[in-house]
């Protein structure tokens, strides 16, 4: 057998999503890797920096790839008919948007690295559309991720000690909600660190709150499906 | 409930494609974010009552060997149904709704399209027309049911490389394949429409399967991972509608992908346009051809799952330049290059009049 995905794929992610056209990998893909990106920073973003990984950038332009990241990082849903428009928008909004090719390693041929800031925050994703609309986002902020948008999910930084994982998973444990998977990386023993931990059903804000009072916890963000 | 759908004119395509436009610019916006790909998640965990395999796991179909046996003598859409909701935590009416929505999505899409229009690269735009038009004035020699699977892939493939709002089945690229198979079989054989949504469960239940293993995109592995997964789960979900049991479902998805394998993904200029958008209209046809045939009794020879396996391997053998990249096959034909340039020097001419345009705008501010 050749790849088996972690994850079954639902029906309705076979099929749909509803999109605005051309290309599901190029468009509807795209849209939603820009929508990641914006669903982090969590608020109006003042800049946008996608560098395209050159299979990418070679095929973009006749895709409205460029128009899609955009769109997904401003907030549209991908089957949003403002989504030919977006970049348009954003200018109006302010928005000061580049485009730039940046090999990216040995990634999926449509990958793309995004660097969003607003007025307060900033957040760089790299992540792949891999087709059918799924994506897979490999790099949070530095830190390695397997973040897919098909499931809430709490992302979390914080700085690495003993307990931090038991003290988080007692917060959704005792929301007896079910931990689908759950993934952590550092910058070293004891720095700065990041967990992922997708989970069945949404916690409540007072559980996303508890965890964001715990020692150490930087920040915590979450993520419900990414539409 | 399934709202009954049928495009203005009566049971035939026959409309006034303006008239359509117009009515249908209040529904984009209408349908612009009811829907958010998938419904919101339930709390906890779905009842204990929907465990059906002895062990009392939930139910994850792994392979069409496993669907075989769990689903042989049942409706397969409610096994499908039952295995996504223990496995992804939406309700069987959740999917159903979305699905329904879904389908209404598809026929507004095939309204708008029926009419034709110059696509983004410009390669492609008058198809569905000039079918619509050779249909209504009766100059068609092919059976109805055919013109129409024809027609409304041409439709729905017209208005994705328009930008317009498509349902991707699995694929946008191979969009117009599952539409142009089910909704003329829905209008030409009068299927109830509810029978129609459950076989876009059945479409997805076997597009998933199909994705435990392999990747779905031409990137990956050619126009097979697309056009070909798309008129498998078509023909999967024909043979259902038409009253086929759950095995002559997998036969039809086994017979029609294992007629599109080698399939290369070779799109002029790196668009969505030529040969996707009429390569649709041949594929709704080829999985029809495989409905009828696993009807008939007709069963493949090489099962289902090693059909996929076959799938991924010619995959991985495909030369890079036929995978999606449009360095081989039709995209570098004397045709292909001369578009691909032109494509190339249009998208350099607007990077420069941004960036004339900018130093206008700052050496006015300057002056200021």
């Amino acid at each position: 057998m050749a790849i088996r995905h972690d994850r079954k794929i639902s029906i309705l992610d076979v099929m749909g999503p509803v999109m605005v056209g051309p290309s599901s990998s190029h468009t509807a893909g795209t849209a939603r890797l820009g929508r990641v990106a914006y669903e982090i920073l969590d608020e109006d973003p003042t800049e946008l920096l996608f560098f395209l990984h050159p299979p990418l950038a070679s095929t973009y332009r006749g895709h409205g790839s460029d128009f899609a990241l955009v769109g997904g990082a401003i907030g549209l849903n991908v089957d949003d008919p403002r989504i030919p428009e977006a970049i348009r928008i954003a200018e109006q909004m302010g928005v000061k948007i580049d485009f730039a090719e940046e090999d990216l390693g040995d990634v999926h041929p449509n990958s793309v690295r995004i660097e969003a800031r607003g007025p307060t925050r900033k957040v760089e994703i790299l992540g792949s559309s891999i087709g059918g609309g799924v994506i897979e986002v490999f790099r949070i902020d530095g830190f390695q991720s397997r973040f897919k948008g098909d499931s809430p999910t709490l992302l979390m930084f914080y700085r690495d000690r003993p307990g931090m994982i038991h003290e988080v998973t007692k917060v959704i444990a005792d929301e007896s909600i079910n931990i689908a998977s759950l993934m952590c990386s550092r910058s070293g023993r004891g720095k700065e660190a990041f967990m992922q931990i997708d989970v069945d059903s949404p916690p409540s804000s007072t559980a996303v709150g508890a965890i964001a009072a715990l020692t150490d916890v930087t920040e915590v963000r979450f993520l419900d499906r990414i539409p | 409930m399934v709202k009954e759908r049928r495009l203005p004119g009566g049971r035939t395509a026959g409309f006034q494609p303006a008239a359509m436009l117009d009515a249908d610019a209040g529904k984009m916006r209408r349908y612009g974010r009811l829907e958010a790909g998938a419904p919101p998640g339930l709390v906890g965990m779905p009842a204990s009552g929907l465990r059906i395999n002895g062990r009392g796991d939930f139910l994850m179909i792994e392979s069409f060997k496993h669907l075989a046996e769990v689903a042989r003598d049942r409706d397969a859409s409610e096994v499908f149904l039952e295995a996504d909701a223990q496995e992804h935590g939406v309700t069987a009416e959740e999917i159903l709704a979305s699905l329904a929505n879904r389908r209404e999505v598809m026929w507004e899409c095939i309204g708008r399209g029926l009419g034709g229009g110059t696509s983004m690269g410009k390669l492609v735009g008058n198809e569905a027309k000039l079918l619509n038009e050779a249909f209504l004035a009766k100059k068609t020699f092919l059976d109805p049911l055919m013109v129409k699977a024809e027609l409304y892939a041409l439709s729905v493939m017209g208005e994705n490389s328009r930008m317009g709002v498509i349902v991707a089945a699995p694929t946008a690229g191979a969009g117009g394949v599952v539409p142009g198979m089910l909704l003329a079989l829905e209008e030409e054989r009068h299927v109830d429409p509810a029978k129609t949504v459950r076989a876009l469960v059945i479409a997805g239940g076997f597009g998933s399967i199909i994705a435990l293993t392999a990747s779905i995109s031409g990137a990956a592995g050619g126009c097979q991972n697309e056009v070909g997964v798309a008129c498998s789960m078509g023909a999967a979900a024909a043979t259902y509608m038409m009253g086929g049991s759950t095995l002559q479902s997998i036969h039809a998805a086994a017979l029609a992908l294992k007629n599109t394998l080698g399939l290369v993904c070779d799109p002029v200029g790196g668009l969505v346009e030529v040969p996707c958008v009429k390569r649709n209209a041949f594929f709704s046809v080829h999985g029809l051809t495989a409905a009828q045939l696993a009807l008939a009794g007709v069963e493949s020879f090489i099962p289902m799952d090693e059909v996929v396996e076959a799938m991924v391997r010619i995959g991985r053998q495909m030369p890079r330049g036929l995978r999606e990249t449009a360095e081989g096959g039709l995209a570098t034909t004397a045709t292909g290059c001369e578009v691909g340039q032109r494509i190339k020097d249009e998208a350099n001419q607007r990077r420069a009049d941004k960036a004339a345009e900018r130093e206008r705008v700052a050496s006015e501010r300057k002056a200021h």
